[in-house]
C-alpha cells in the first residue's frame, strides 16, 4: 500500500483525471473532496460491504420453498396475478 | 429436463407483473446459436445464445459469474431465477420493482448508462434482488440498495449502487411503499 502524509488543502492526483483533495480534518474525521470523471463510480466502502454481504445472503444455494414464498407474497401485496397490480412500470417507458 | 429456449427472454420480467403493459423489445436472435449448461436448479439448460446476459462487472462477492439468464419462477409468480451460467449453484431470485414499490424509480448515474452502452433509444430494465431467508421465507426482503440494470438492447448488466439514504438494501416487502 502507497502511503502519503498529506496536510489539510492538500491533494493526490490518481491517473491523471482524478483529484482527491483534504479539505478539513477535525476531531478524527478527515473531509475528502473527490473530483472524478462522471464515469468514474465513488462510493464509501461500507456500501460496497453491505452489498456484498446482501448478495451472499441473497445467492441460493439450494432449493426453496416456492409455495411459501408466493404465500408470503401474496400475504403482503395482494393476489399476485395478472393484472392484479396497479403499480407503474418500472422502467423508464422509451419509444421507438 | 428443462430448456430455456422459449420463455426466458427478458418480457419473462413482465409475465403477470402491472408492467405488462411495456412490451420489451425483443432482441433479434442472429441465428440459432445455443449452449449447454448444466445448472444445480435447472439441470441441463439449453441456452439461446441471444438470450444471455453479460454483467459488465461481477455481482459483488461473486467474481467468476460473468453470464446469466433469466427463467421465470411461474405463471403464477412474478420473481425470476437469476441463473449464473458461470456457477452451476448460484442463482439469485430476482424480481420487479415496481410489483412490490410503486414508487420506487431510482435515479441512473451518467455512469451507469455509460457503462451499459445506453442511448436514448435503449430500454434500460431495473430488478431487484430478494433475499429469502431459508427458515422463514415470510420475511422476505427486497435489496431497493443495489438493484440490478440490464440493458435489454444489448444484454448487458450491471448491479448499481445507489443511495444509502435514500434506499435500503434489506427492505422489507411488506413495508408501505409510502
Amino acid at each position: 500500500m502507497l502511503i502519503l502524509a498529506r496536510k489539510t488543502g492538500e491533494a493526490i492526483t490518481i491517473a491523471n483525471n482524478i483529484t482527491i483533495k483534504v479539505l478539513d480534518i477535525k476531531g478524527g474525521m478527515v473531509k475528502l473532496g473527490i473530483e472524478a470523471p462522471t464515469d468514474v463510480s465513488v462510493h464509501r466502502e461500507e456500501i460496497y460491504q453491505r452489498i456484498l454481504e446482501q448478495n451472499r445472503l441473497a445467492a441460493m444455494g439450494g432449493p426453496i420453498d416456492m409455495t411459501a414464498l408466493t404465500s408470503a407474497l401474496q400475504s403482503t401485496m395482494g393476489p399476485l396475478g395478472p393484472g392484479s397490480n396497479s403499480g407503474q412500470p418500472e422502467t423508464e417507458p422509451k419509444k421507438e | 429436463m428443462e430448456t430455456a429456449n422459449q420463455d426466458s427472454s427478458l418480457s419473462a420480467c413482465h409475465t403477470g407483473t402491472s408492467a405488462r403493459q411495456q412490451v420489451p423489445q425483443t432482441v433479434t436472435s442472429k441465428g440459432n446459436n445455443t449452449m449447454k449448461v448444466q445448472t444445480s436448479r435447472f439441470g441441463v439448460l439449453e441456452i439461446d445464445d441471444a438470450k444471455i446476459i453479460t454483467m459488465t462487472q461481477p455481482f459483488l462477492g461473486f467474481p467468476d459469474s460473468n453470464r446469466f439468464i433469466l427463467q421465470p419462477h411461474g405463471p403464477e409468480s412474478p420473481c425470476m431465477w437469476m441463473q449464473s451460467l458461470d456457477e452451476p449453484g448460484l442463482a439469485f431470485v430476482v424480481i420487479p420493482p415496481a410489483t412490490i414499490h410503486y414508487q420506487y424509480r431510482p435515479e441512473l448515474p451518467k455512469y451507469v448508462k455509460d457503462e451499459l452502452q445506453a442511448d436514448e433509444s435503449s430500454t434500460l430494465d431495473t430488478l431487484v434482488i430478494l433475499t429469502i431467508p431459508r427458515d422463514d421465507p415470510s420475511a422476505v426482503t427486497a435489496n431497493l440498495l443495489g438493484p440490478v440494470v440490464i440493458n435489454v438492447n444489448k444484454r448487458l448488466a450491471k448491479q448499481v449502487l445507489l443511495d444509502p439514504l435514500k434506499y435500503d438494501c434489506c427492505w422489507p416487502i411488506g413495508s408501505k411503499a409510502a
